[in-house]
């Protein structure tokens, strides 16, 4: 079976702008939670990885007016789609089908919770109306660039954008397009912010993923696309592919609406359907990106699955949210670009904040950032709400062929 | 292969669980209209319905009986399509929230505020740990949802699934679209509205489940095939392109089931179909009335027209029954940017 290939990929952050400050970011173990900046809310004191620029920047940044009807998490969407856009060359492609798959969940809520009583009540915010629905937020960043001729929306929670991929992936097996841009976006919004405030799964510090004193996640915002094509039609572009996506399993844990199982039955499903997609052993893995939000539930339900799928011998595992914040529907496609730029470089990326290893687990998170390492076979894995949980498996490609 | 509707099951407007609404369909002259519920006690623990909203009450009950009707204990997949989501309790979280402020906010209707608590509420009930996914494509969350699972099916991954399509729509939200001109400020007979067009038209909700399979014994109808389209510069040329890809053309179609709402705007798309003269057409909106996912209630309709071989008056666009029914085609646009295709056949030869 022809290989799908990553031939492009955009980021956005409180990492920063684009992939090679995401990179450095990475590699210099940069952390972008902190206090909160933009959003206005009650809860200012609560740590979140807000990305570095407000809605003015970024209009300035997309060349959009103040009057264009456009909310934060279309913004970071455009930004993101922009280079993915750039770096994959897709100017030059007018006889291939693109696709446009965009994971998202709160859509416009950003603008509707500032604007909820106008909504109700007199007509001044009407423009913003339509736009709180999570397809009109993907439509607008898909006319950003124009050109596409599916486009679609999914919303599973913090694995949207890692479920965007999966259906992309299928898309083009199926030859229902040639070129799918997919991935998530998503802002920090005051609805979901306090959601998982009642949760009580929000850490008042800097979160520590798969430390034994973690005490929640933070809440992080961005978006992220790759894109995705054949070999082939990669190649005959010019273009030189930056990875291969090898797998992918989906499942359902079914146990609880918000929390993991036990034993981390869905990961466990997810993460064997992903092996057996991409023929590869679990000894052929050499880094697992985790989904390692922070909380006690995610971390000790995962730790424990990853043991029962990879046994004693488990990979590098770090999660990467101890930097970005838990960017939620987009997490799954931020990390895609991050396990690509791990493959690419060589690095394993840190988990920021480790001290104490947990009892449960026979493994332990890379604490510091790896160098000069051989990374052919990333594992990511994105696990939401609802038990929906995804797992990917990006691939070195060979630079010949 | 083919893929088989082998059970349904629709909480609508029209009389819960059953094809009655089909045939002699109940008119309303309002411009909201809401569900009408099943039994819910007969389907779900007092204790456990209580704790639901109201859509993933209906979406639970649907896709049970479809599934039952099926003979479909456990589907392989679970794809839902919606266009707004839990609306009752995301509304309750944010009207708490900008009313009261950001303290002493309830956890519950955050939980069950995202999109997808029907698809994993559907599978906690079931125990279901297959492939699980949830469509939140404005008009055409359902097809796309659909199209996925075909896609799954054709690569041979599954072999059943639950397919959906659910919304509801709250009062407040009512109120909301409609200050962007979505509805009538009134509506004399909504069976009708199709025939009086005007500016806007009639909401309704629904929640409408399929269980699909690879058995075409005793199945509705099969599913030959499914497609969405973005911003389709020409859309009979597209339905044409559909229907060849599948290796048929317009002959091979005996109705054309359309989206018209009564709508002005989004009629005169379907009146710009270039069809073949003499195309019998069919309508269902005025049955179910406009919601996100409303074309999961046509294709319900299609698939019992299908399995009575006839297209009744109800449906009929100028209102004439007709038997010997084979073939139908759904088409659906929403505000003439998302397309979709449905192609519907009999199993009976």
């Amino acid at each position: 079976m022809e290989n799908v290939v990553i031939s492009g990929m955009g980021i956005i952050s409180a990492l920063g702008c684009g992939v090679e400050q995401t990179l450095r970011a990475l590699r210099e173990e940069r952390s972008g939670i902190g206090p909160l900046k933009y959003l206005q809310t009650e809860h200012w004191d609560i740590p979140c990885a807000e990305v570095p620029f407000s809605d003015e920047e970024l209009r300035e940044r997309l060349g959009l007016s103040a009057e264009e009807v456009v909310t934060r998490t279309a913004l970071l969407g455009m930004v993101a789609l922009q280079e993915a856009w750039q770096t994959a060359d897709l100017r030059h492609t007018p006889d291939k089908r693109l696709a446009f798959i965009n994971g998202t969940t709160v859509g416009g809520m950003e603008k509707s919770e500032q604007y909820y009583l106008d909504f109700l009540e007199n007509d001044s915010r009407n423009a913003y109306i339509a736009a709180h629905e999570c397809g009109a937020c993907t439509e607008k960043i898909a006319d950003f660039m124009g050109g596409f001729s599916y486009v679609t929306t999914l919303s599973t929670a913090c694995s949207s954008a890692a479920n965007a991929i999966i259906l992309g992936e299928n898309l083009i097996r199926a030859g229902l397009t040639d070129i799918a841009v997919v991935g998530g976006s998503e802002c920090i919004t005051k609805f979901h912010l306090n959601g998982f405030h009642t949760l009580m799964i929000l850490d008042d510090a800097p979160c520590r993923p798969f430390d034994a004193t973690r005490a929640g996640l933070n809440l992080g915002e961005g978006a992220a696309y790759v894109v995705l094509e054949k070999e082939s039609s990669a190649r005959k572009r010019g273009i030189q592919p930056l990875c291969r996506l090898a797998g992918y399993g989906n499942a359902c844990d079914a146990f609880h609406q918000t929390a993991s199982s036990e034993e981390g039955t869905g990961a466990v499903l997810a993460m064997r359907e992903a092996l057996k997609t991409s023929g590869l052993q679990p000894s052929d893995i050499d880094y697992i990106n985790a989904h390692g939000t922070g909380t006690r539930n995610n971390d000790a339900s995962e730790g424990r699955a990853i043991m029962q799928v990879f046994g004693k011998h488990t990979p590098r595992v770090s999660s990467t949210k101890a930097m970005t914040g838990h960017t939620t529907s987009a997490s799954g496609s931020v990390e895609a670009v991050i396990a690509v730029l791990a493959i690419r470089y060589g690095f394993i990326p840190a988990n920021l904040r480790f001290g104490e290893a947990m009892p449960e687990l026979s493994f332990t998170p890379v604490p510091h950032t790896l160098e000069n390492v051989k990374v052919r076979n990333v594992l990511s894995n994105s696990f939401g709400f609802g038990g929906n949980n995804s797992s990917l498996i990006f691939s070195a490609v060979d630079p010949g062929a | 292969m083919g893929v088989y509707i082998g059970g349904v099951a629709a909480v609508s407007i029209q009389e819960p669980l059953s094809e009655e609404g089909i045939f002699r369909p109940v008119a309303y002259s309002s411009p909201q209209v809401r569900c009408i519920e099943p039994e819910f006690r007969k389907f779900l623990e007092p204790m456990v319905a209580r704790r639901m909203s109201k859509i993933v009450k209906r979406a639970i009950v649907a896709s049970s009986v479809a599934l039952e009707e099926a003979g479909i204990p456990m589907p392989d997949a679970i794809v839902s399509g919606t266009g707004l989501g839990c609306v009752e309790d995301t509304e309750k979280f944010l009207d708490a929230m900008v009313r009261n402020g950001e303290h002493c906010l309830q956890p519950t209707f955050f939980i069950q505020s995202t999109h997808n608590t029907i698809s994993s509420q559907i599978a906690i009930r079931l125990g279901c740990h297959g492939y699980n996914n949830t469509h939140v494509h404005r008009g055409i969350s359902f097809e796309s949802a659909l199209q996925e699972t075909m896609l799954l099916f054709g690569k041979g991954s599954i072999h059943s699934a639950l397919v959906g399509g659910y919304d509801e729509l709250t009062p407040p939200y009512f109120r909301l679209l409609g200050r962007i001109g979505y509805w009538r400020e009134e509506v004399k007979n909504s069976l009708h509205i199709v025939q009086e067009p005007a500016a806007g038209t009639f909401a309704g909700e629904g929640s409408v489940a399929f269980a699909l399979s690879e058995n075409a014994q005793g199945a509705w109808a099969q599913i030959e095939g499914v497609s969405i389209s973005y911003a389709c510069p020409d859309f009979t040329r597209e339905a044409g392109l559909f229907l060849h890809r599948l290796g048929l053309n317009w002959k091979d179609v005996d109705v054309v089931m359309t989206g018209k709402n009564g709508d002005l705007e989004n009629d005169r798309v379907y009146r710009n179909l270039s069809l073949p003269a003499g195309q019998t057409t069919a309508v269902y909106k005025p049955l179910c009335g406009e919601f996100f996912t409303a074309p999961a209630y046509g294709m319900y309709a299609a698939a019992v027209c299908l399995k009575q071989g006839m297209l009744p008056a109800s449906l009929a666009e100028d209102g004439k029954e007709i038997k010997g029914i084979r073939r139908i085609l759904l088409l659906n646009h929403w505000q003439e940017k998302d397309y979709s295709f449905i192609l519907l056949s009999s199993c009976g030869d």
